[in-house]
């Protein structure tokens, strides 16, 4: 164990880190030091026991109790050395989640499971549960101390490679909409659990469908507590909308800051660079981009000093008018070339494929407008509208998929 | 250095503005209207005992000795009362200019008197240098010793004691102060802000004195303080006409509902609520970068010259459509954010301008 704490200096930070991943993991040959070979549930496991996973988390629960920027650092740290595994505090979604709402038993049990396993998907949409999530009809009807799962999620990434899932199911049909859903820890290898993947706009198929027949999850599975999953619920996809307004769904296009910017370098290809109806947009746009960065900042230092989350649902929606913005652009500067697609015309194909997967974040993790509708509600405090199924069960609810 | 900690900006900032609140509400701003400099001396004179003229100047001229960021607090604070009184131009501009031209000793005296407050500075020329654009102006320096000529849409001129006046080509502008005298007279031209007291000023052979030694980079750095000033005060305002109007989709009844339960209307707030806060970070940013001294400073500052004018005009024209009828009415104060707005927009650069300024640093990011 580490003898780093929330006042330890950077540099005194970044010396142990690199003084334990000296001891312990092997740059050259990326792999543990004396392991033959990496495997990942062992390596994951050093670096949990080092409170390296979720360094932001207290000690009690296998953190160091850090600060989110010193648990980046722990992050760029071991990314320089090419080692994987640390920050999970920042990125898995499924432990955040459990960390922040189960209970000590089943924190105590499956935490060491999740941070050391491959993945945990989501499923949380449904066919006619989109933006309307709390009216989620995947039914988990009580049968002993387990809970029977029957019903089609949609949109989850990483399902064939999950080990467990994030569930979001209807426990109770006859109270209102968002009072009979509870959240669980649902064991995807198990019988009864299908799963076919989407082809996406962009060509690429991350997500799948999943269909559910007759599967089990055990009652202590339960995250928080029964019919309280709305709550659990918002926890966790307040965190999927913090990441995705730090730009997580894009094309990986180098580091920032490094060499020309790429919307420059097209211009400058496609001879628009002295256009000024081109310089005026690609300005905003870069602008948009690096505004946001700054909000962003600010959004950390305000969480840190006073707790407050108002900057940090802004990032998302932010985010889309840069991702759809940048890639209009590079279209039009491509002008014909634009039409064409695959290797043989990279730049018409990066331009296709980013005008297609900016809806990724402007339709993921709640659209665009129920995001204006959080800001409005949350943070601004105007006025919910008037609910039309207000205290009626959700057994009575209006459904496209028909009643119940 | 910053001799402020933010313990004391924090005190200053919660003194200013309970003052502006206390002291230049709307009620206040509107007896402006009729008084000859736009606002009440008073008002002027009490941020003058509160030491804000010299927030940013060195402790050897008698400053308080805080930088840019300091000047940004200040700034917002006055942005959100929209009060027109000289600071940008006297207590940023001019003292930047004056404080830079120190060698020259006859200065000493100036300089004591715009940081304590007692004379103001107004700034005027070609767009070369920083004030408002004037294609008009027909300034000629003769040997450096006296100026001749007429320079139009000088703010605060017929209360300044002094005149900052520039012209040339970037790179050669030549710069002189020039003493209140009888060889100075005014034309006052109407501006569509009804606050706000733009002036034609003719000059007879005015006495003048040279300010020779400052450099092209002293100049640049009193451009970019004056931007990065003026971005915090539209920032301000930006989120003052934002506050009023979420306040009244609260209490605004249509319908049986508060008609900021639209969707409509909410989606609207929302989406300016990101042009506000995306001010606000563009013009501390635009701070941080001037005192930091950091390299991508031009670029930050150019950035929040055009984020934060895009911003204020944005919302406060939003704010008008948001309110309907009540804000198409002079009784409703929307309309005086709106024509603020309009005329900070083209002061110290367009915002065309800032985003041509702002893509040329990138170009240079290789």
């Amino acid at each position: 164990m580490s003898n780093i704490t929330r006042e330890s200096s950077p540099e005194a930070l970044q010396s142990t880190v690199n003084t334990w991943l000296d001891a312990h993991w092997d740059t050259e040959n990326r792999r543990p030091v004396n392991a033959a070979q990496y495997d990942e549930r062992s390596w994951y496991k050093q670096v949990l026991d080092a409170g390296y996973c979720v360094p932001s988390w207290s000690t009690k629960w296998f953190g160091l109790g850090l600060t989110m920027q010193q648990g980046a650092m722990i992050e760029r740290t071991f990314r320089a050395r090419k080692a994987p595994g640390a920050g999970r505090d920042r990125y898995h979604l499924g432990a955040i989640t459990l960390s922040k709402m189960g209970n000590a038993e089943l924190k105590r049990e499956m935490l060491p499971e999740l941070l050391t396993g491959p993945v945990c998907c989501l499923l949380y949409s449904e066919p006619n549960a989109g933006s309307d999530l709390a009216g989620v009809r995947t039914k988990a009807d009580q049968d002993g101390d387990s809970f029977v799962i029957n019903g089609q999620k949609v949109w989850t990434s990483d399902a064939v490679s999950a080990d467990y899932g994030m569930l979001l199911a209807r426990t109770d049909w006859d109270v209102p909409k968002h009072q009979g859903v509870t959240f669980f820890l649902f064991p995807m290898k198990q019988p009864g659990v299908e799963i076919r993947p989407i082809n996406q706009i962009t060509g690429e198929s991350e997500f799948n469908e999943v269909f559910i027949t007759d599967a089990r999850v055990p009652e202590r599975f339960v995250i928080g507590e029964l019919n309280e999953g709305w709550r659990s619920f918002q926890t966790a996809i307040a965190y999927e909308r913090l990441i995705m307004g730090q730009g997580i769904t894009e094309r990986k296009r180098g580091a920032a800051n490094e060499g020309v910017h790429p919307l420059i370098a097209l211009a400058n290809k496609a001879g628009r660079l002295h256009d000024p109806v081109f310089r005026q947009r690609i300005a905003q746009a870069l602008a948009y981009r690096e505004v946001n960065r700054l909000t962003n900042e600010r959004a950390k230092n305000e969480m840190q000093s006073t707790g407050a989350a108002t900057l940090m649902s802004l990032g998302k929606l932010a985010m889309s008018r840069i991702q759809h913005g940048e890639a209009a652009i590079a279209t039009d500067l491509l002008g014909a070339e634009s039409i064409l697609d695959g290797e043989g015309a990279m730049d018409a194909a990066n331009a296709n494929f980013d005008a297609a997967k900016a809806y990724m974040n402007s339709i993921g993790g709640g659209t665009d407008q129920i995001q204006r509708n959080i800001i409005a509600e949350k943070v601004l405090q105007l006025p919910k509208e008037p609910d039309a199924n207000k205290g009626l069960a959700f057994r009575e609810v209006k459904s496209s998929s028909g009643p119940v | 250095m910053n001799n402020l900690d933010e313990e004391d900006r924090n005190a200053i900032r919660e003194s200013l503005s309970r003052f502006l609140a206390a002291e230049a509400d709307e009620s206040a701003l509107r007896r402006g209207i009729d008084l000859a400099p736009g606002y009440s001396p008073g008002l002027w004179q009490q941020v003058c005992e509160m030491g804000l003229p010299g927030i940013a100047v060195p402790e050897e001229f008698g400053g308080v000795g805080g930088g840019a960021k300091d000047v940004e607090m200040v700034c917002s604070e006055l942005g959100k009362s929209l009060l027109p009184i000289p600071f940008v131009e006297s207590c940023v501009i001019g003292a930047t200019l004056l404080t830079a031209s120190s060698g020259c000793a006859n200065l000493r005296q100036v300089i004591n008197a715009v940081v304590s407050g007692k004379s103001i500075v107004a700034v005027g020329g070609d767009a070369s240098f920083v004030p408002l654009q004037d294609h008009d102006h027909s300034l000629v320096f003769n040997d450096d010793q006296t100026v001749s000529g007429v320079t139009s849409l000088v703010l605060h001129a017929t209360l300044s004691d002094f005149f900052l006046l520039g012209t040339g080509s970037s790179g050669n502008t030549k710069v002189v102060i020039v003493p209140k005298s009888e060889r100075i007279t005014f034309e006052p031209q109407r501006a569509n802000d009804p606050l706000l007291r733009p002036a034609r000023v003719s000059f007879n052979n005015a006495a003048a004195i040279s300010l020779k030694e400052l450099t092209p980079t002293d100049l640049e750095n009193a451009r970019m303080r004056g931007v990065a000033a003026l971005a915090a005060l539209q920032a301000g305002a930006a989120r003052a006409i934002f506050e009023i109007t979420v306040e009244y989709l609260k209490t605004r009844y249509q319908f049986g509902r508060p008609i900021g339960s639209f969707q409509a209307l909410k989606h609207m707030a929302a989406d300016l609520l990101i042009e506000v806060e995306s001010a606000t970070s563009a013009a501390q940013a635009a701070a941080d970068a001037i005192d930091q001294n950091a390299p991508e400073v031009g670029r930050t500052v150019a950035l929040a010259g055009f984020v934060c004018s895009d911003a204020f005009r944005d919302v406060a024209a939003q704010a008008i459509q948001m309110h309907g009828g009540i804000a198409y009415t002079q009784e409703h104060i929307a309309h005086l954010y709106w024509r603020r707005s309009r005329a900070f927009a083209p002061m110290l650069g367009s915002a065309q301008k800032h985003r041509e300024d702002y893509l040329t640093a990138w170009e240079k990011v290789a």
